[in-house]
């Protein structure tokens, strides 16, 4: 590869070349390569999905109303959220209205999921990047309950219990099996926290292991279980029974008071530990400006959460929605999933078969067909690769692009968005963060804007799910219980021809789900995800995509350390499984 | 044939008589066949029936859940029955062994003896009008006899197997259904959704040996030249001629 | 030195006597003599953590999402001082060589003595390449690590069966464990995914009592998996009284009647959903008022839609229940039958007396 311009970044691939793969502490599978100047700056990067499962064949000739269950399991992370959009999909191709009351069950359970996630990636996924585990055991646990306290009203935080967490880790490190822990990047110059904070962090790494367990609840009272609940087209499964006969095994008032204490106890745990944690490593890392990407220049999201039922217009949505391209802050563009000029999926460099693969295809008209070849000067061999070739295909991922760009997705690209937009749900708090971190608004665009953004949104959707639930409550209270609307359950009720688009706002970006259905069964599905837009290689322009684009012209303290691309990386919470499917 | 008007009017039936030495019976079926026989067919009739409501349901009972039982009554009716399928099918098996040889004939098949294909091959000519008349059996037609082998018995075992293979489910492991069937049919046969769907078919095709079978049996009895359903009431087949 | 499982309970406030005590009602409620409560404390108290490598194929990550939901034991007490998770691409902080590294570090040091849990399934189609991982498929890695493994837990339906990748036409030919791996005990932990407490509990009972639990004939822990939902499903007296949802929502849905109508697979389905429960015990599927969907059951996907009760018979390419397969079978016997019938009545009257009369035998 000639070094050559994309997008405002040169690559090039002069330099020595790291590969990482796996690349862990994400869902599914992944490899990234860069290529590092003689100064260990990344000059190249080509990320790569390496996995893929086939739903989008699978689903063909299948009954519509089961297809939320086969896309439900793109993902046991981001559970739920495809499910809902495949609902959302079916309802639309066939003109299905859902009650109320689903609606705002729908609605928990997707910020439900958002909440869930969130705090999941940050402590358990994202954490270790910021967080030198090793370093905790030198920490005075009376000052780490000073910093603490300082930081948070949150009852756990006596110099006594840091100093159990402190033992109980010792004890395990001295033990010489050090588990998940093993070869980390312990003690790597990269490391910003002082002992203290990092203590704080590992009790809250396993707070919130504890915790996240509850927030869930919420899914399995309304669908079941947790991973993968049960959702219908149409509505919801769970029936709504206050005083009736039978009450006991419905959605009664028992259920009920769960949910609100569950929510309670989540904005709790999130307002009270996570933002905290997030503010409080976020200060000792101001300096490290790195992986912006496309964050400043082209973002999009959907939006989601709509407030009235069957209202799938921007005005209704909640989250933001709309598309900024070419960093014009001053503009957002109107997003329309169904014209066919806007979304395009593209697969010149993934390992897929197109008719003519300089075209896009819209997702109604989209195809999917495997086609593993590696380019030619793929070093190693077709199944022992050394280090790929980007000039081919070298991706299970798809490349989507909105009007021909590649777009970034999120809980940042909502955040700008709403910001642009002016809307103070979304400008004030990211306003007030960077104000208390003495940080410019561009500050945002970078890897801990999109770890920052993604806290402030679990608070936002933590708050959100009370709203709904009291929304649901004044709902039955004025006499609406029903959950399902079963007048086109029935195929015979269904035109012979039928396409539909779902959409969601999933915990990290912008999620459609495209259905053609032809005598009562699926003719094609077709899902453009957020972890594809993000993870995208390049298209036929070369351009490439938010996850390559982000690590670009980022230093690495040691280079045989990919510290800093798992950082970058993980500020996406890449979702492999989701973007290849 | 002749005027049968007057042999009803006077009592004289020339034709009768000029037959009558010709009519010769022999005793084929023995008691215990007859009777398991028609035990059978009953148990069938049940099975089907409540095999079919299992499989779709009637509309809901209201009311107390405590105050009925119907799904449950409907299920012991068809385990209750399929006892009797199973255990009139090894007490048949028995018979074939101590009883007359047409006994033997519902569980074997002389597929290696040319006569036997003839004779099924004259019953097929029969059936497609393309013969006058059927030859006399003192037995089973060679063809009835390959369909109560083949589909029926065949079916029937399998229907005994899988429908135990399911009833010990329910009895659940140290239950013999679940040891004797239980326990490798269904992963035999992939998983227990499986084994509903292979047995709820094996309904269907019982059904249609019977819808087969009983009209074969009254044509024959019509149209042929010996008795046939009688003869599983009485246990002689007579020859009309 | 390390942590064991009795400095676990210690330190979680359980006294010596509350720990002995747990030792006896664990013999006891494995139908153990008094006599291996000692054994079982010695156990307890001094083995070393077993190393468990995770591996995690084409799959969803679901298994361990829901491993994580364990609460008791909790999640972090497995991980922190039950076992040793030393593989993990999920949780572990190290990447790329440095991850891969402990895989073969592992192997040689606890040769023999190391648990292999794998979530997902390795695809066979296009030389494995629909799973890569550093830069090979995965099903090699799968086996070199399984080479030299006690015994393997096969999470998920992914694992043990193949799940929805595996699901009509299988693309990538997603193949379960234990058609790739054939010489080493395989507990099967099927459920898409299982219940955190199932999976806990497996993982549990094999590191307190150093033996892999008994297994069905399908590879499955007869603790958890010898009942079907419907064997403890709290809506049976519904079932047995004939009383169905018959629709969504509708009056008997509130009244949570059975939901066999609307196609639960409870009846088919080998799960401890209906007594274990999900997330704490807190509901299941059907207490949530949507059928079972079967998710524990080998290819669960491809037996027709999920809201029948009457599944699809999918061999010689039809497409169609058992009922419809046999009425259309019945239907064209009964129409033969009774165009026969017809043409026999015809041919007789036809035929004058005395002409059918044969001859003599032929
Ligand atoms: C569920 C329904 C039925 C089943 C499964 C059934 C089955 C059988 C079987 C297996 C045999 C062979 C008996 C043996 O060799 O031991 C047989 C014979 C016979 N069945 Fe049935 N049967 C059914 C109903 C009926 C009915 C309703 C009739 C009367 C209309 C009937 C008339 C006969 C006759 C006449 C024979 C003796 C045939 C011969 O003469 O060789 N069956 N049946
Ligand atoms: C001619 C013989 C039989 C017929 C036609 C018959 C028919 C049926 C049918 C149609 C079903 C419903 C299957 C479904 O859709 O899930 C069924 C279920 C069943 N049958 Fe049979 N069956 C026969 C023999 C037997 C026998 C011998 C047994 C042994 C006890 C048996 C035990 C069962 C059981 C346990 C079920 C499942 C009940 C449930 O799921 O609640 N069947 N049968
Ligand atoms: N990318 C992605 Fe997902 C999310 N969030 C889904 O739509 O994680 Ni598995
Ligand atoms: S078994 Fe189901 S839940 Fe588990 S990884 Fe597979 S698809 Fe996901
Ligand atoms: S709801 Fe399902 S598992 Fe429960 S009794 Fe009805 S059919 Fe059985
Ligand atoms: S769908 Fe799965 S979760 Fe349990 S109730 Fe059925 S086995
Ligand atoms: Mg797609």
């Amino acid at each position: 590869m000639a070094a050559y311009e994309t997008q405002g970044f040169s690559l090039d691939d002069s330099g020595r070349r790291v590969v990482v793969d796996p690349v862990t502490r994400i869902e599914g599978h992944m490899r990234v390569e860069v290529n590092l100047d003689e100064n260990n700056v990344i000059r190249n990067a080509v990320s790569t999905g390496t996995m893929w499962r086939g739903l989008e064949v699978i689903l063909k000739g299948r009954d519509p109303r089961d297809a939320w269950a086969f896309t439900e399991r793109i993902c046991g992370v981001c559970t739920g959220t495809h499910a809902l959009t495949s609902v959302r999909a079916v309802e639309d191709a066939l003109g299905i209205e859902i009650p109320e009351n689903a609606n705002s069950i729908r609605n928990i359970m997707q910020l439900t999921l958002q909440v869930h996630d969130h705090l999941v990636h940050f402590y358990h996924l994202h954490a270790l990047d910021w967080v030198d585990v090793v370093s905790a055991l030198s920490a005075d646990p009376k000052a780490t309950s000073q910093l603490a306290q300082s930081i948070s009203s949150w009852p756990n935080s006596s110099p006594g219990y840091f100093r159990d967490v402190q033992s109980r880790l010792k004890k395990f490190v001295e033990s010489g099996q050090l588990g998940p822990f093993m070869n980390g990047y312990w003690g790597n110059p990269a490391y910003k926290l002082p002992p203290e904070a990092n203590l704080m962090a590992v009790t809250h790494y396993l707070e919130a292991l504890d915790f996240q367990k509850e927030i869930v609840k919420i899914h399995t009272i309304f669908g079941g279980k947790n991973p993968h609940p049960n959702w219908l087209v149409g509505g919801m499964p769970c029936a709504i029974n206050l005083d009736g006969v039978g009450a006991v095994g419905a959605i009664n008032m028992e259920r009920l008071n769960m949910v609100a204490g569950i929510i309670d106890r989540s904005i709790e745990f999130i307002d009270q530990v996570y933002l905290p944690d997030l503010k409080a490593i976020a200060s000792f890392y101001k300096d490290w400006t790195h992986g912006g990407g496309l964050a400043g220049l082209s973002v999009m999201s959907y939006g989601d959460i709509p407030d009235r039922a069957n209202d799938h217009s921007a005005a209704n949505l909640m989250l933001p929605r709309g598309a900024i391209i070419d960093g014009d802050l001053t503009r957002v563009h109107e997003v329309d999933l169904r014209d066919p000029e806007q979304i395009q999926e593209f697969v010149t460099h993934s390992w897929y078969r197109y008719a003519d693969e300089r075209k896009g295809l819209h997702p109604w008209d989209g195809v999917t067909e495997p086609n593993f070849e590696l380019g030619p000067k793929t070093r190693g061999e077709r199944t022992r690769i050394e280090s790929l070739d980007e000039e081919g295909k070298y991706s299970w991922i798809k490349s989507p692009r909105w009007r021909g760009h590649a777009m970034e997705v999120g809980p940042l690209a909502r955040y700008v968005i709403g910001y642009v937009q002016g809307k103070p749900e979304f400008k004030e708090p990211v306003d007030r963060l960077l104000s208390d971190l003495g940080l410019p608004l561009e500050a945002i665009f970078s890897t801990l804007g999109r770890t920052a953004a993604r806290g402030l949104e679990a608070s936002w959707a933590a708050h959100k799910m009370r709203y709904f639930f009291d929304k649901m409550i004044g709902n039955i209270k004025a006499g609406d219980t029903a959950t399902a609307n079963v007048g086109k359950w029935s195929p015979d009720k269904w035109p012979a021809e039928a396409k539909g688009v779902g959409f969601s706002e999933a915990p990290r970006g912008a999620l459609g789900h495209w259905i053609r259905i032809r005598d009562g069964r699926i003719e094609n599905y077709q899902a453009v995800v957020p972890t594809t837009w993000n993870g995208s290689p390049r298209d036929h322009k070369g351009q490439i995509g938010a996850f390559e684009a982000a690590l670009m012209n980022t230093p690495m303290a040691v280079a045989d350390q990919p510290l800093e691309i798992l950082r970058t990386l993980h500020s996406f919470d890449p979702c492999l499984a989701c973007s290849t499917h | 044939m002749t005027d049968h008007s007057m042999a009803n009017a006077t009592g004289v039936d020339d034709d009768a008589v000029a037959h009558a030495p010709s009519i010769k019976s022999i005793y084929v079926y023995e008691a215990p066949v007859r009777v398991w026989h028609w035990v059978n067919a009953l148990a069938i009739t049940v099975l089907c029936l409540t095999g079919y409501f299992i499989g779709s349901p009637l509309p809901s009972v209201p009311g107390e859940a405590s105050d009925s039982f119907l799904m449950g009554y409907i299920r012991f009716a068809h385990f209750s029955a399929g006892y009797v399928l199973a255990i009139g099918l090894v007490g048949r098996a028995y018979w074939a062994l101590v009883g007359n040889h047409h006994a033997r004939e519902l569980f074997t098949l002389p597929l290696l003896s040319l006569a036997y294909w003839r004779e099924v091959w004259a019953m097929l000519r029969w059936y497609s009008f393309t013969r006058p008349y059927p030859n006399r059996y003192v037995g089973h037609n060679p063809l009835a006899r390959f369909a109560m082998v083949v589909v029926f018995l065949l079916t029937a075992l399998f229907m005994v197997a899988s429908g135990f293979a399911l009833y010990g489910e329910g009895a659940q492991e140290g239950h013999w259904a679940h040891l004797l069937f239980s326990s490798w049919l269904i992963p035999l046969m992939g998983q227990s959704q499986d084994v509903h769907t292979w047995h709820h078919l094996g309904m269907w095709v019982i059904v249609c040996f019977v819808i087969l079978h009983v009209y074969a049996a009254i044509r024959e009895d019509i149209m042929g030249r010996q008795s046939v359903v009688s003869t599983m009431i009485s246990g002689y087949r007579m020859f009309k001629k | 030195m390390t942590e064991t499982f009795y400095e676990v309970l210690r330190r979680q406030g359980i006294t010596r006597r509350s720990f002995l005590k747990f030792c006896s009602l664990t013999a006891t409620s494995l139908g153990l003599g008094s006599t291996a409560v000692p054994r079982i404390a010695h156990a307890l108290e001094t083995r070393p953590r077993t190393p468990v490598l995770w591996l995690h194929g084409l799959e969803c990550t679901c298994c361990s999402e829901s491993f994580i939901r364990s609460a008791h034991p909790l999640t972090k007490d497995v991980v922190l001082s039950m076992l040793s998770l030393d593989y993990d691409d999920t949780l572990m902080a190290a990447a790329g060589h440095q991850a891969e590294a402990i895989l073969e570090e592992v192997r040689a040091k606890y040769k023999g003595n190391y648990i292999v849990a794998v979530e997902g399934n390795p695809p066979l189609n296009e030389d494995g390449m629909f799973c890569i991982q550093s830069g090979r498929p995965f099903v090699e890695k799968l086996r070199e690590t399984a080479a030299d493994c006690k015994a393997i837990i096969s999470w998920g339906s992914c694992a043990s069966w193949g799940c929805v990748q595996a699901a009509r036409p299988n693309p990538t030919r997603a193949t379960p464990v234990h058609k790739v791996i054939h010489d080493k005990p395989i507990i099967k932990v099927p459920g898409c995914p299982p219940i955190a407490e199932v999976m806990t509990g497996v993982v549990t009972y094999m590191l307190t009592f150093d033996r892999i639990p008994e297994l069905d004939r399908q590879g499955r822990p007869k603790m958890f998996y010898g009942q079907r939902i419907h064997d403890k499903c709290y809506r049976r007296p519904h079932f047995d009284a004939g009383q169905f949802v018959e629709q969504w929502d509708d009056e008997n849905a509130r009244r949570g009647y059975c939901l066999y109508k609307v196609g639960c697979k409870g009846p088919t389905t080998y799960n401890a959903c209906s007594t274990v429960r999900w997330n704490e015990g807190v509901s299941f599927p059907i207490q949530s008022g949507h059928g079972c969907i079967g998710c524990s059951e080998d290819g669960f996907w491809d037996k027709g839609a999920f809201y029948d009760r009457l599944t699809d018979i999918q061999q010689f390419g039809v497409e169609k229940n058992a009922d419809e397969v046999g009425l259309a079978a019945a239907g064209a016997v009964g129409a033969a039958v009774a165009a026969h019938a017809a043409a026999s009545a015809l041919s007789r009257l036809r035929s004058r007396p005395g002409t059918d009369q044969p001859k003599g035998e032929d």
